[in-house]
């Protein structure tokens, strides 16, 4: 080593006058450019388990598949003049409507619209003055025989609508509610200041999701205050306690919390933190993934739902027309639905901008028979009858209860014509639909579906009338779910959360708080892996594809009947004996 | 300049010194890079899963939206030797009971009945000797039309099956479909020739059948270009998902009402 002659190292100190010894860094920068390499021979063991595993993994295409057991009571009978729509009914007055028809031959024929008219595929494409000449209401094409009345697609929800209008009213107290969704979840004061109890209590017309020692923070405030500790859930009522919540009464004057008083709720985990524990209200929007002409729809073979159908025959005098023949009210197919496309998930983000965990069967009425009016769509707190009527919210008038889809409209093939007949068009894909109404918490990384879609269909009273106290424009109809969710993967019941800085692989979706300067997420659980608490998923993984598949019970429910859930009964736990 | 003691004396041999370079390092990446050559390897000597699953493809509609297909099955009367000259196209009729099933046979379902069926295979070429045959539809005696016939002189005459069908989407559609696969990487073929046979489970003897009744088949009715009479060319649109029936010789397509797909019970002299 040589020295450099012309550097000197001098003390601190003895650099000037009044100088002081200091500390010399010299840094070395710690670059490496090279790294070891195997010195030997590579071995790799190949594992036919593992292989399917790696190809399952990484595997991002999807084939759903889903059996449909349509469940539907046919309750409304009505009565018709239009001679291809009297001709068909399942009549129900047959004896007085002939002894009528003797003296008045244009008499309307009472009766239920058959099975046939609700059913996922028609078959009665052979029927004369109905589906086929002379004189019939349109010419059947056997292709169409499972798009005439219902469409098939695949959705999934991508964005949230924050300013969806909503309308809700009380049964009991005709309290009414017209909120942005992102306000939160209505509520109208069940137990007042007013009167003197511990509590004041809330009632909602949906379930509130809330927690005892959670908060509330309210859209009005009391003095300046706005968050309340949620205290107590329920009255002695059956399920109250998913309705009802209530605050201790601390003393509160005024009116601010007066009996009958409305207004809307956010939930909040922390007061101390609300910013980032305050959940978010919106209304889901849904991609269309496949168009109607995708979808295949056939009979799940010799798989039926639990009811019997029910058919009757109708005897020449006791028609309209003179003809024997069997009509049939209720049926009881199952179906299987598969789509001819496949679903390609990798570049798709869920609403919450997360990878994509589960799509839907979204199934929609097109009533191309025109037997119906135009689709309404509303939510599970729009279902409840008001004063034994249909809630205002399903007017025909009420632009916001509006599906949002075209329709077209045509001429019978009867002589002379009669119409328009109206259906609706089928989507296409790209188009945006609405969805459930949901809870959004960032802390917590979770989603709560608050209140599920509806779609409702009312009879077209010129050609099918209905007696009802309900005004024509708001008449009595049937509802059912559109939007039928089918999981792709789960997210883990725990949160990981990793500090902000140091940590690799945070995914991209996390959520930073500030509160704890940390990210926050939840894992995505691979294709396969059930965890102790049975989250996961593990369906059939063969042609490099994934095909997740679902029992889904479709109800078609007429407006006003009692709803009641259906419990499905959970597969048996498979033990290692088997 | 300092200097040292070692002398370097001047010889007729070169010097060499040996520096030992022990090389445990390599530029990163080269490694990664290894890793997934491995990777690539390993893929390649298992091979990659190929997509075996299939699409429905329907009967393609004609202009005036129908989409029914429909196939009558010709069978021979054996009223005259086949070798005869006056055999002619009136010989073969649409009954099984040229086949020998009586109409009570028929009207009852009889197992020998119910046990006959019509195959019909899928080939890539009309070519006997280098065809593969793809996929078969098997079209049961239980669908089809009827025809009018008497099981017993004591009761008015009876519907009973005929070897006529009209397949679609609702009614009789066993076979309407053909399942075939969806991607086109693994095998790619558009166009198949249909050949048809007859099961008749009361002899347990396959029938060939033709596309035209043997007294017009030429050069020969029994010496003839198989791959012209044997069969109906069908094309899938993989787009669609749809399929149509051409004739072989014609290149018109065939299947509609007014000209369904015929054939004819072939008669070996």
């Amino acid at each position: 080593m040589g020295i450099d002659n012309s550097t000197n190292v001098v003390l601190g100190n003895l650099r000037y006058k009044s100088s002081q010894d200091q500390g010399v860094f010299v840094n070395v920068p710690l670059e490496q450019n090279v790294k070891e390499i195997i010195e030997f021979d590579r071995n790799v063991d190949l594992n036919l388990e593992t292989v399917f595993d790696d190809e399952r993994q990484e595997s991002t295409i999807f084939r759903p598949v889903c059996k449909y057991s349509l469940i539907f009571k046919n309750e409304y009978t009505g009565s018709t003049t239009y001679t291809p729509f009297k001709n068909n009914l399942y009549y129900t007055n047959g004896i007085n409507n002939a002894i009528s028809m003797i003296t008045l031959p244009n008499t309307p024929w009472d009766g239920n619209p058959q099975y046939f008219e609700f059913d996922f595929v028609r078959t009665d494409n052979n029927v004369p003055g109905y589906t086929s000449p002379p004189n019939n209401h349109i010419n059947f094409v056997n292709k169409s025989a499972s798009t005439y009345n219902w469409s098939h697609y695949i959705t999934y929800p991508f964005d949230n609508d924050y300013l969806k209008p909503l309308y809700a009213i009380d049964p009991e107290t005709s309290a009414s509610w017209s909120w942005s969704a992102m306000d939160g979840i209505p509520f109208y004061v069940l137990e007042g200041t007013d009167l003197n109890g511990d509590y004041i209590k809330f009632k909602c017309p949906m379930e509130h999701g809330l927690t005892e020692d959670e908060f509330v923070e309210l859209s009005f405030p009391y003095g300046t205050e706005t968050i309340f500790q949620v205290t107590s859930l329920g009255t002695p009522g059956y399920n109250s306690e998913l309705y009802i919540f209530g605050i201790t009464n601390i003393g509160y004057t005024g009116t601010t919390f007066q009996t009958g008083a409305i207004g809307t709720f956010k939930r909040i985990v922390n007061s101390s933190n609300p910013t980032e524990t305050r959940s978010e209200y919106y209304v889901r929007r849904h991609k269309v993934l496949t168009d109607s002409e995708c979808s295949i729809i056939v009979k799940a073979g010799f798989d039926q739902t639990n009811f019997s159908s029910k058919s009757k025959f109708e005897k020449a005098v006791l028609t309209p027309n003179g003809i024997d023949r069997s009509s049939i009210k209720e049926g009881n197919q199952s179906y299987s639905l598969s789509f001819n496309c496949d679903v390609d998930i990798k570049p798709l983000l869920d609403n919450q901008k997360r990878p994509i965990s589960e799509l839907f069967f979204t199934t929609l009425w097109k009533g191309f028979f025109g037997w119906t009016k135009k689709l309404k769509q509303g939510f599970d707190f729009n279902l409840p009858l008001v004063n034994s009527l249909p809630n205002l919210w399903w007017d025909q008038t009420n632009f916001l209860s509006n599906f949002p889809i075209t329709q077209s409209q045509y001429f019978s093939n009867t002589l002379p014509p009669v119409g328009p007949f109206s259906y609706n068009d089928n989507l296409n894909v790209g188009d945006i639909i609405d969805g459930d109404f949901c809870e959004w918490n960032d802390f917590f990384q979770t989603e709560r579906v608050v209140s599920r879609m509806n779609h409702k269909f009312i009879y077209n009273d010129t050609y099918f009338n209905i007696p009802t106290d309900a005004p024509a424009q708001n008449q009595f109809g049937y509802y059912y779910k559109p939007h039928n969710s089918i999981r792709l993967r789960e997210y883990s019941d725990y949160i990981e959360e990793a500090p902000a800085t140091g940590v690799v692989n945070v995914p991209d979706y996390a959520f930073f708080s500030n509160l704890s300067n940390s990210f926050r997420w939840r894992d995505l659980y691979p294709y396969g892996y059930i965890d102790t608490s049975g989250i996961g998923v593990d369906y059939p993984f063969l042609n490099g594809k994934h095909y997740p598949y679902k029992n889904i019970v479709f109800r078609l429910f007429p407006e006003g009947i009692g709803v009641q859930n259906i419990n499905e009964i959970v597969d048996p736990t498979i033990d290692e004996c088997e | 300049m300092s200097v040292n003691k070692i002398k370097i004396l001047l010889s007729e041999t070169d010097k060499y010194v040996e520096v030992p370079v022990e090389m445990k390092w390599d530029f990163t990446g080269r490694d990664d890079s290894i890793e997934e050559y491995q990777k690539k390897m390993v893929k390649e000597i298992l091979g990659i899963a190929n997509d075996f699953e299939t699409s429905r493809f329907s009967h393609n509609s004609f202009i005036n939206e129908k989409t029914d297909i429909n196939y009558e099955f010709y069978f021979y009367d054996n009223a005259l030797p086949i070798t005869a000259t006056t055999v002619t196209s009136a010989n073969w009729d649409i009954t099984y009971q040229n086949e020998g099933f009586t109409p009570s046979d028929i009207y009852y379902f009889v197992k020998p009945f119910t046990k006959s069926f019509f195959k019909l295979d899928f080939y890539d070429t009309p070519e006997d000797k280098s065809q593969t045959n793809y996929f078969t539809i098997i079209l049961p005696v239980q669908q089809g039309d009827f025809e009018s016939a008497s099981i017993t002189p004591l009761l008015p005459p009876v519907d009973i099956r005929k070897p006529k069908f009209s397949l679609d989407y609702i009614g009789d559609k066993e076979g309407f479909f053909i399942y075939w696969l969806r991607e086109r990487d693994f095998i790619d073929l558009s166009e198949f020739y249909m050949s048809a046979k007859f099961f008749n489970g009361r002899t347990g003897v396959f029938n060939v059948m033709t596309n035209t009744p043997q007294p017009n088949i030429t050069p020969n009715k029994f010496n003839f270009l198989s791959s012209e009479y044997f069969y109906y060319k069908i094309n899938l649109d993989y787009t669609t998902k749809t399929y149509e029936a051409l004739s072989t010789s014609t290149n018109v397509r065939d299947g509609d009402q007014v000209t369904p797909i015929k054939w004819y019970e072939y008669i070996n002299p």
